[in-house]
């Protein structure tokens, strides 16, 4: 056995340019086991260029991932998603001709074995396979909450619903890390808390280390154990959720310069109110 | 209002008349009027003296369907009363009238005038004039055109009328809607899956002894029209499934049907193989030059297969075709006295006398196509056929939800390849003689022709699009030269009703009752 690595990804000095334009310079960051991280920043920060990195889509410029300390670079995305990185898409991304769990089945592919030689003479292990995964795929639905959408078709799914679809399918196969991209994006309140709610549940009932990216401020400061600032491809503030709230920097890239009034205006808001509780 | 009604129903009666004037032009207006005689009278119909009724019924009918689809196109919030819809109806068979009214003054100004017009139009005979002309004078044939364009409109009119003011489906019709909610046929299946099995065994039994009931001609046609199931299905695997698009598939055919020919034949080798052994050399074979086919665009996103198979097929056609591989392949007289299967001496214990030769071929084929029926149907319901579907959907996600797209690219291709290797050796010893004016670029276009009519990965519309394709022409035979037209017409018209193909692919239903979590989180361990 060996011994447990300190973090399930670590990525070190990650820089990606595209032509002449930098979209992350020299980001880091660690992620420890079972922890929820959230990346920020304003649009085109190069949010989602970090994330196709970590998951195979791009290979990095220069830097190295490593996932639970192997180095993970330049690997093709589905041999990624067989040492356990899954993700889901900013525009949602569903397989919409086929069915709800025929998406879930696809989701599993990195953990069947059966081959076309075992289908053609339909062989006892395809037989008990078969079994397995759609019974498989039939308790993710339900965990996500939609047992009772099982065989439509993706397409004519909600939109909220479609969302849960791409996370039972991220979940086929055993992800130990879940990498979440907008997973709140265009939903209305109540389906915000809640994905908030599944989320949680996804750390604390499947032990699934999870980095989101997310707009929504509520989402992020209420799940996040860690947050990631990027502005302009750079790395510009990374902590907890309090912390982040009263960085002048993050602040600045929100708002524009010449705020730190508003800075000293909101600490002191804070402040009374926690006079008041 | 009226200003709009009459503009609008002037364009449409110009559209009739067009459609008139052109049907006239290539003589498809005498020869539909013929066909009616011949359906209603019992086949007693001239070439030469058509009756005037069922020419002025042709015509007719045309403005009628005009008609009725000038009526219906209004929203359903507006509807037409009827004295506009007998306006525009007038206008339309009076435009349409006048047109097809010109046309035959001049084509009988020219009859008059013992002018022939057969040389600029081919189709137009005298004899076909003077039918055009009812048989009678300039004069008079234009009083009876405008009568039957009037006529079809008015007919068109009153029958729309009348389902407006019933505005309900008729009673027969209503009553069918009612059975077929009473039975619901697919939730019986559901039920007791043993009806779909029983059903399905019925239709092998009936289909296994039709062999035996029809005829030398049908018999034919049937062979082809299975042996184009058999590449349908291999190419549904590719196209349909895999969303790959393969242009030269008959590149394919050719391979395996060269390769038995080789294999059974006397000349130039000599080796005349058993059939059986030759069939599974020559399905490899193909299969083997679909994986050479499949190795540069494995890794490549896009439509390069089509271009990479069309270049195939056309080198693998050039070069049987060539001086170079006349040795081996025959040049352009092909190879003869291709082996066929020896009948086993089974049949004679139990028929008494052995099946004719054509009967017991047609039952190979048989055999040939519900082993690939029974593999397509495996691999499209499995993790293999889900890859591919996935692939087809979005080739970037299926590979980062860890589907290994380019092996599983070159697997479709592979078995489709193989499929059609078998489908080629199975058509070159039924013809016992194989040549390469038959692997022309065309067969490549009609077995695509099959998978996308009959509805793209799906198993019985492929069936179905293989019986459309090669069957539906030789149905149509007796519109001899138009039936290439008419069958155009034909799958311009299926593929506006029914853009997805004729039998769209149903998802399976696949659902179980779900666990507990507990089991989830043991499941997801990774």
């Amino acid at each position: 056995m060996t011994k447990k690595p300190s973090y399930v990804l670590e990525a070190e000095n990650i820089t990606i340019n595209f032509g002449g334009l930098t979209a992350v310079n020299d980001v880091s960051l660690q992620v420890p086991f079972e922890s929820i991280i959230s990346i920020i920043g304003p649009n085109g920060a190069g949010k989602t260029t970090f994330f196709n990195c970590i998951s195979g889509f791009y290979a990095c410029d220069n830097g190295t991932v490593f996932f639970q300390e192997r180095p993970i670079n330049g690997i093709p995305t589905d041999e990624i998603a067989n040492l356990g990185i899954s993700r889901t898409y900013q525009n949602i991304r569903l397989f919409t001709n086929m069915s709800v769990i025929e998406n879930v089945l696809i989701g599993q592919q990195p953990r069947l074995r059966s081959t076309c030689i075992d289908t053609l003479f339909q062989t006892f292990r395809n037989r008990r396979e078969e079994k397995q995964s759609i019974q498989k795929a039939c308790n993710l639905l339900d965990f996500v909450g939609l047992g009772a959408y099982a065989d439509d078709v993706a397409n004519n799914l909600p939109y909220g619903a479609q969302r849960r679809l791409e996370i039972a399918r991220a979940l086929g196969n055993n992800p130990h890390l879940l990498l979440l991209d907008e997973p709140c994006a265009g939903m209305n309140p109540h389906e915000t808390s809640a994905m908030i709610e599944l989320i949680n549940t996804l750390r604390s009932q499947l032990k699934i280390t999870i980095v989101l990216i997310e707009h929504d401020m509520k989402v992020v400061m209420n799940i996040s154990d860690s947050i990631l600032v990027l502005d302009h491809g750079e790395k510009i503030a990374q902590g907890t959720p309090d912390e982040i709230q009263s960085n002048q920097k993050v602040i600045e890239a929100y708002l524009g310069s010449g705020t730190e009034n508003l800075v000293e205006k909101y600490s002191r808001r804070k402040a009374d109110k926690g006079k008041l509780d | 209002m009226m200003k709009t009604i009459l503009s609008k129903s002037s364009k449409f009666g110009i559209v009739a008349g067009i459609i008139l004037i052109f049907c006239e032009m290539i003589n498809l207006t005498s020869t539909l009027a013929e066909i009616l005689e011949k359906l209603f009278t019992g086949g007693t119909a001239a070439k030469n003296a058509i009756t005037p009724f069922y020419m002025g019924l042709v015509v007719g009918l045309i403005v009628f369907f005009t008609t009725i689809n000038f009526l219906r196109t209004r929203n359903s919030q507006k509807k037409y009363s009827f004295g506009q819809g007998f306006f525009a109806a007038i206008t339309i068979s009076i435009v349409s009238g006048l047109l097809i009214s010109l046309l035959n003054i001049i084509l009988g100004s020219y009859l008059v005038n013992g002018k022939d017009v057969r040389v600029y139009l081919e189709a137009l005979a005298p004899d076909v004039i003077r039918a055009f002309l009812f048989q009678t004078d300039i004069r008079q044939a234009v009083t009876y055109y405008f009568m039957s364009t009037i006529l079809g409109s008015m007919a068109a009119l009153i029958l729309f009328w009348i389902s407006q003011k019933t505005n309900q489906p008729a009673k027969s019709v209503r009553a069918f809607t009612h059975l077929k909610e009473k039975i619901q046929i697919g939730r019986a299946f559901e039920r007791y899956p043993a009806i779909k099995t029983v059903l399905i065994l019925l239709l092998i039994i009936a289909f296994l002894l039709l062999p035996l009931v029809i005829n030398a001609y049908t018999i034919s046609v049937l062979g082809i029209v299975l042996i184009y199931a058999i590449m349908g299905l291999g190419l549904n695997l590719i196209v349909g499934l895999s969303g790959q698009l393969v242009f030269g598939y008959v590149a394919f055919f050719a391979l395996g049907a060269y390769t038995f020919g080789l294999l059974t034949a006397p000349k130039p080798f000599g080796i005349e193989m058993n059939f059986w052994l030759a069939l599974l050399v020559s399905l490899i074979v193909a299969g083997i030059g679909g994986f050479l086919v499949g190795l540069p665009i494995m890794n490549l996103r896009g439509d390069y297969l089509a271009i990479v198979t069309l270049g195939f097929a056309e080198i693998v056609r050039i070069l049987i075709n060539s001086n170079l591989m006349a040795d081996y392949t025959g040049g352009p007289q092909g190879i003869k006295n291709i082996g066929q299967p020896i009948q086993p001496s089974i049949f004679e214990k139990y028929f008494g006398e052995p099946l004719e030769d054509n009967v017991w071929f047609l039952y190979l084929i048989i055999f040939v196509f519900l082993i690939v029926l029974y593999a397509a149907f495996r691999l499209q319901y499995s993790r293999t056929g889900r890859s591919w579907e996935a692939m087809r959907e979005d080739e970037t996600v299926a590979q980062a939800c860890g589907v290994t797209t380019s092996s599983y690219k070159v697997l479709a291709i592979v078995i489709g390849a193989a499929i059609a290797g078998a489908a080629g050796a199975l058509y070159a010893s039924r013809n016992t003689y194989t040549g390469p004016s038959e692997y022309a670029f065309m067969v490549s276009v009609n077995a695509l022709a099959v998978v996308v009519v009959g509805g793209m990965g799906s198993i019985p519309g492929t069936l179905l699009g293989a019986f459309i394709i090669k069957g539906l022409p030789e149905l149509l035979r007796d519109l001899e030269n138009y039936r290439m037209v008419v069958f155009g017409a034909l799958l311009i018209v299926m593929m506006i009703i029914r853009p997805e193909g004729i039998w769209p692919v149903k998802r399976r239903k696949l659902s179980v009752a779900p666990e507990s979590i507990e089991i989830l989180k043991e499941d997801l361990k990774p």
